[in-house]
């Protein structure tokens, strides 16, 4: 890294080309069953992410373990990034168990096209489902900090398994809540919500993650509107720099790879499946 | 391994450079017409072009890039999920996709012509079928940073041609005499594990003209998620890579290169200096580097560096370990 950065590096306009970084664990903790919170020093990653691009994570230097994962980041605290992550696998589950100081892991990053502000939209609605809402968290900031107006429409099984939703309370206008079991907010999904807030007010842009279901929905309540949505979308990655195309979401320009075409994409341009 | 780490890999500056590492240490090999600086180069598939990793490493410093597989019109894959990973390996079922020939000369080539220009591209082919091979082959043939041609005989993960052409001698013969009627430069045939003796599909290819053999390519395998009771693959079944294959890679290696006298590239699970070391004992004149390019996109730089120290340390060059297996008790 230049020696001549200051110590509160800005936000660079443009994505900068990644890098190999050694990571260390300075905080990891459980939020709730099995979601995780993971606090990574990585300065050079710290200083150059755009919200909504993500990390490539090793986790672990064994043998039988060939493949990185794929993390958006949270947040940017100072020196270090946060992810906000779920265990689903062995990768997730080998990760959950290391402890504070663990520094063998190595991430590439900062990956991917993140979050494409328009520059005059005044109001915008961020709608995140389960993990999903942990690529909203340095979107919000951002949106926050630039004193646009920011709605927030969350969803989750219950409201223990609700991301960030602190964060949000604090950063948006606006937060609406969504749980499966009905323990907080609305009973049912979140795309009632955002279907509700879209006709409500008169939104510049949608950003919108979760399971795809529910981004496809949330796309078309946006359409049918005529507010540009964009969506983050999620793919098992092999390389994550774009050079073995296993991450490829069908678009109307041709087939795309999630991890340098996206994980953001103008939802309008995805062919969704009918998961 | 620990050493390196941690540094910024801003423009993939090596800490050893060429000059330090090579000072006494002879890497060149030759395959064919071709004459390499070093014997490190990537699998095919697991690479792209290259372009991609240029933010990690020095493609100069490759031995070759072996690009993805070049069709003579576009192929768009198969369905996601494409890819599953499994105990020390992975399975992949991508299925070629690729722009096209047209466009990969456009696009790739001309870039790695004007930024990769002390690295020889062999350029990997692939088609539906035999007559189709010499066709990409004769496009190529107008471009002049091409240095060989890689033909993929073997890729699981195809319905029509690939690895059809790779598991019977006669079509394997027949793709390679078609190929060599149409150009001069260096001919590598890449062959399928998937088969009950690969020695004798190694015979057939050099006696229809080729300059050397690649292997293996991926073994035929499969996932299955139990609590779902579906395939991981939405193809069901691909193809297996990883350090789980190194075994049966470096026997179908020692078996291949005991049965020819053209030049073997020696692939399937290398992920160290030692592992590259271990495949040209067992008679490898080169190597490829396939899913550690995944773990490590600096992957193909530490084992070039490991293999220049692996050499000065035993004061050896690459060709005295070239088929060097002792087997004296």
């Amino acid at each position: 890294m230049s020696g001549s950065l200051p110590a509160e590096v800005p936000v660079p306009p443009a994505a900068a080309a990644p890098g190999i970084e050694k990571v260390r664990i300075t905080e990891h903790e459980q939020l709730a069953d099995g979601i995780w919170r993971l606090l990574l020093q990585a300065p050079r990653c710290a200083a150059t992410i755009l919200p909504g691009q993500f990390v490539h994570l090793r986790i672990t230097r064994a043998d039988d373990h060939v493949l990185r994962r794929p993390f958006s980041v949270h947040r940017v605290r100072g020196r270090c990034i946060e992810i906000l992550y779920q265990v689903v696998g062995r990768g997730t589950g080998l990760l959950s168990a290391l402890p504070v100081g663990e520094e063998r892991m190595d991430i590439v990053g900062p990956l991917g096209k993140g979050w494409q502000i328009p520059t005059h939209a005044k109001s915008l609605l961020l709608v995140g489902g389960g993990l999903g809402a942990a690529p909203l968290g340095m979107l919000a900031e951002q949106l926050a900090s630039q004193g646009r107006h920011v709605e927030v429409a969350l969803g989750g099984a219950s409201a223990d398994r609700l991301i960030a939703l602190e964060l949000f309370r604090r950063l948006a206008d606006r937060v609406e809540v969504a749980t499966d079991d009905g323990s907080l907010g609305h009973q049912g999904f979140v795309t009632v919500l955002a279907e509700r807030m879209l006709a409500e007010a008169g939104f510049d842009a949608v950003f919108c993650c979760g399971p795809e279901p529910m981004q496809r929905l949330v796309a078309r309540h946006a359409k049918t509107l005529g507010v540009p949505c964009q969506a983050s979308l999620e793919r098992l990655m092999a390389c994550g720099i774009g050079a073995c195309f296993s991450c490829i979401v069908p678009t109307r320009s041709g087939q795309m790879r999630a991890c340098v075409d996206g994980p953001v994409f103008d939802a309008e341009e995805v062919c969704w499946g009918d998961s | 391994m620990a050493d390196g780490e941690g540094c910024e890999a801003t423009s993939a500056g090596p800490e050893v450079t060429d000059e330090g590492m090579n000072l006494n240490v002879d890497l060149k090999v030759k395959i064919g017409d071709l004459d390499l600086k070093n014997p490190v180069m990537p699998a095919s598939g697991t690479f792209a072009s290259g372009r991609q990793f240029a933010d990690f490493l020095d493609l100069n410093r490759l031995g070759a890039i072996v690009t993805k597989g070049v069709s003579l019109e576009p192929w768009p894959g198969n369905e996601c999920p494409r890819i599953a990973e499994t105990s020390g390996g992975m399975l992949n079922s991508i299925g070629l996709q690729n722009p096209g020939v047209e466009a990969f000369c456009i696009g790739d080539l001309w870039w790695l012509s004007k930024n990769a220009p002390d690295a020889p591209v062999i350029v990997n082919v692939v088609a539906h079928s035999a007559e189709g091979y010499p066709e990409v082959i004769k496009r190529l043939e107008r471009e002049p940073s091409v240095a060989a041609y890689e033909l993929n005989i073997s890729c699981p993960n195809v319905d029509a041609g690939g690895m059809a052409f790779g598991v019977d001698c006669t079509s394997a013969a027949e793709v390679v005499s078609l190929c060599r009627a149409v150009t001069n430069r260096t001919l590598i045939v890449k062959l399928s594990p998937n088969v009950t003796d690969i020695t004798r599909i190694a015979r057939s290819v050099e006696a229809a003209g080729a300059d050397g053999i690649s292997l293996i390519n991926t073994l035929l395998g499969m996932s299955v998620d139990a609590h779902t009771r579906r395939p991981r693959l939405a193809r069901v079944v691909g193809g297996l890579s990883g350090p789980a294959i190194k075994p049966v890679a470096l026997r179908m290696v020692w078996q291949v290169a005991n049965a020819v006298a053209i030049p073997v590239i020696g692939m399937g699970g290398i992920t160290s200096a030692e592992d590259a070391v271990e495949f040209l004992i067992a008679g490898a004149t080169a190597v490829g580097i396939g899913t550690a390019n995944f773990t490590d996109p600096r992957a193909m730089m530490q084992i070039l560096d490991g293999l220049g120290e692996w050499c000065k340390t035993h004061s050896v060059s690459v060709t005295d370990l070239i088929g060097s297996l002792s087997l004296e008790a």
